[in-house]
């Protein structure tokens, strides 16, 4: 609406820029019409007997037709001249210029025309050696410019009258062509709520391609994130079946076994808090904005440095610069500190930690790379596959590294990367994480 | 060694407070990061155990006040929920360890005598001076190789003066850390603990373990 208002103003400037710019060219036309005229009646002029200053012939024929449109008067104290084709109409120019100066007026003659007069005032050196003054002017009707510039305007208005309705047609056509992936977006979100689609299409046009990946990316977070809850769940209720049984059956036979019962008690317990830090992290899916990392992995540095004291490890931490990744800081923080702590626990005086980005061609946003690496005991091949995969239920998880590992592997999980377990250059254990890019 | 616990959780506070006696620390309480600020600020305390989340002034708030104050005794942060971000933060505090709730209280107490002997200056849970070896994990002492029995009492006073090892520590200094605050303050009793560990320690009075400083204290020489 704003564009098209837009649009019709402009038209109509451009009109009026056009009209006025004719009319001030043919009003200079018609003076140099003029102007030509009278140096024409000062040429052909001279003093009659009775002191007139009169044109010797008539070079103009025009000037010799009554109303013909154009006129002329030689104007003095002694008398005046006119032409023929001045007579009856009614000429009545007023403007008495000095010597050598010249004047324009518009006038109008006895039937109503408009008429646009020169006045140039001139001293005329008599024979005598004496000299008269005269004003000689020219006047030339200004209808048929008129009739011209009304002809121009009318044809002004009707282009660009033609020329906004063109310009407003376009316009619908193209808003229409590029609302129709809208339209299709908001279809198939509707599809999405009602239930008939999971993710948004992905033949998107340039421009929406950015909103409809961030969509679908949130989308899948947030279908990843149901799921685990109901794993979780899951998890829990069948979990807490064993030493609920148990207990159960501890107090029934009428044990009074204090100990076995809070072993039970302890069970429960780890379970609990098992998959409460499952549940807890967040791994929302959501759009993040990007997290630099370097602070994060400093403060853990200091953390763990604090809380390993005694064994004083030397932790090193290289971030490439500007390495950032669109992470909860949470997340970061849980998924980092679980395996600097295990680097930290398992080594013997040395741990490094790298941090860098990750491209792919097909990505707009980089992945990220973290390596956590100790000169420990490392992890021996054969067990690397059941380290991670030990704390993925909870009723097979034990307290220590089996958890932290685990934790950090479905944070990761949450984020679609991967952990993987290698040597380190130190000669114990590589722990990289590999979060994609987008 | 005295302790302050800083929890909400009334069973917790109690139930820590139980096991720590036992354990042979002086215990102060306090239920709010107000009351625990002000404990930690006024009294002289060894070492603070403080949970995270408590009602009103928060554990963290109270540690960086306590910081602020110059006050360096180690401090023990309970987290309730295994989160880095907690634990980052309460360590950035000034805090110097954690442990994440449930814990068991074997736990705790080797965090808190690790803390304790970081904090006198010991990087190793064997405690030396001379003869005499003082380990902080199963409490046992040994002179020239030799295990040697201990009261309670005995065991807490020694190693007080071990952990303080170098330094001269007041007769007034013991009783404060040694005794809770409303135990009668006699200083004879500190007089004849020490008399009774010196013959523990040296039986045949050739290794004079414990130096005595007239009107200041006593001091245990460090290796």
């Amino acid at each position: 609406m704003t564009l098209a208002l837009l649009l019709l103003t402009a038209a109509g400037v451009a009109a009026w820029g056009l009209d006025s710019m004719y009319r001030d060219l043919g009003l200079r036309a018609r003076q140099d019409v003029l102007d030509a005229q009278v140096i024409a009646l000062i040429a052909a002029a001279d003093i009659d007997d009775q002191g007139r200053l009169v044109p010797g012939n008539l070079a103009e024929p025009r000037l010799a037709a009554p109303g013909s449109g154009l006129y002329a008067e030689i104007v003095s104290s002694s008398g005046s001249w006119r032409s023929p084709s001045a007579l009856g109409s009614g000429l009545n120019l007023a403007a008495v210029p000095a010597i050598g100066e010249r004047r324009l007026e518009f006038a109008r003659l006895a039937d109503g025309s408009r008429v646009l007069g020169l006045s140039l005032g001139i001293r005329w050196e008599l024979e005598d050696g004496g000299s008269r003054d005269f004003i000689i002017r020219a006047a030339e009707s200004l209808e048929p410019w008129y009739a011209e510039v009304a002809r121009v305007r009318a044809w002004l208005l009707t282009g660009s009258i033609v020329l906004g309705l063109m310009l407003l047609a376009g316009l619908g056509v193209a808003l229409r062509i590029a609302m129709k992936p809208l339209d299709r977006l908001e279809s198939q979100i509707a599809d999405i709520e009602a239930g008939r689609r999971e993710l948004l299409g992905f033949d998107w046009p340039r421009e929406l391609a950015g909103v409809t990946g961030n969509l679908n990316a949130l989308l899948t977070g947030d279908r990843k994130r149901l799921e685990r809850y109901r794993t979780t769940l899951g998890n829990l209720a069948h979990s807490l079946k064993t030493p609920l049984a148990a207990l159960r059956g501890l107090i029934e036979c009428g044990h009074d076994d204090r100990e076995s019962s809070l072993r039970q008690l302890d069970r429960m317990q780890e379970i609990v808090q098992h998959q409460l830090k499952r549940a807890v992290f967040g791994g929302t899916g959501a759009v993040m904005t990007d997290l630099a990392v370097q602070e994060p992995l400093e403060q853990l540095r200091v953390a763990l440095a604090k809380v390993y004291s005694d064994k004083a490890p030397v932790i090193t931490t290289a971030v490439a610069p500007g390495t950032a990744y669109p992470i909860d800081t949470g997340d970061f923080l849980e998924l980092a500190g679980n395996l600097l702590d295990n680097a930290c626990k398992y080594c013997k005086t040395e741990v490094a930690v790298r941090a860098m980005a990750w491209t792919s061609a097909d990505w707009r946003r980089p992945g990220l790379l973290l390596d956590f690496e100790d000169d420990g005991r490392g992890i021996e091949p054969s067990e690397r596959s059941r380290v991670l995969e030990r704390g993925a239920r909870a009723d097979e998880s034990v307290a220590g590294q089996g958890i932290g590992l685990s934790v950090a592997r479905e944070i990761a999980a949450a984020y679609s990367g991967a952990l993987e377990i290698g040597e380190s250059r130190l000669g114990g254990a590589r722990v990289s994480v590999r979060l994609p890019g987008r | 060694m005295r302790l302050l616990i800083v929890e909400d959780e009334p069973a917790l506070r109690e139930t820590l407070a139980r096991q720590f006696r036992s354990a042979g620390f002086v215990v102060d309480l306090a239920a709010d990061g107000v009351d625990g600020e002000f404990s930690g600020k006024e009294y002289p305390i060894d070492i603070a155990v403080v949970d995270l989340g408590l009602p009103g002034k928060s554990g963290l708030e109270a540690i960086r006040a306590w910081r602020k104050a110059d006050k360096s005794f180690p401090v023990l942060i309970l987290t309730a929920r295994d989160s880095w971000q907690e634990k980052v933060a309460g360590l950035d505090a000034g805090a110097d360890d954690y442990v994440t709730k449930p814990f068991r209280f074997e736990e705790v107490l080797a965090r808190v005598q690790a803390l304790l002997r970081r904090s006198g200056g010991w990087s190793q849970p064997m405690l030396k001076s001379g003869a005499i070896e003082l380990d902080s994990r199963s409490q046992e002492v040994r002179v020239a190789g030799a295990a040697i029995e201990l009261t309670a009492f005995e065991y807490r006073l020694l190693e007080y003066l071990m952990l303080h090892a170098g330094q001269v520590v007041s007769k007034s200094e013991l009783t404060e850390k040694l005794y809770e605050q409303d135990f009668e303050r006699d200083s004879n009793t500190i007089e004849v603990f020490i008399g009774r560990l010196r013959r523990k320690l040296d039986p045949d009075g050739n290794r004079q373990p414990i130096e005595t400083l007239r009107g200041r204290g006593y001091r245990i020489a460090r290796d």
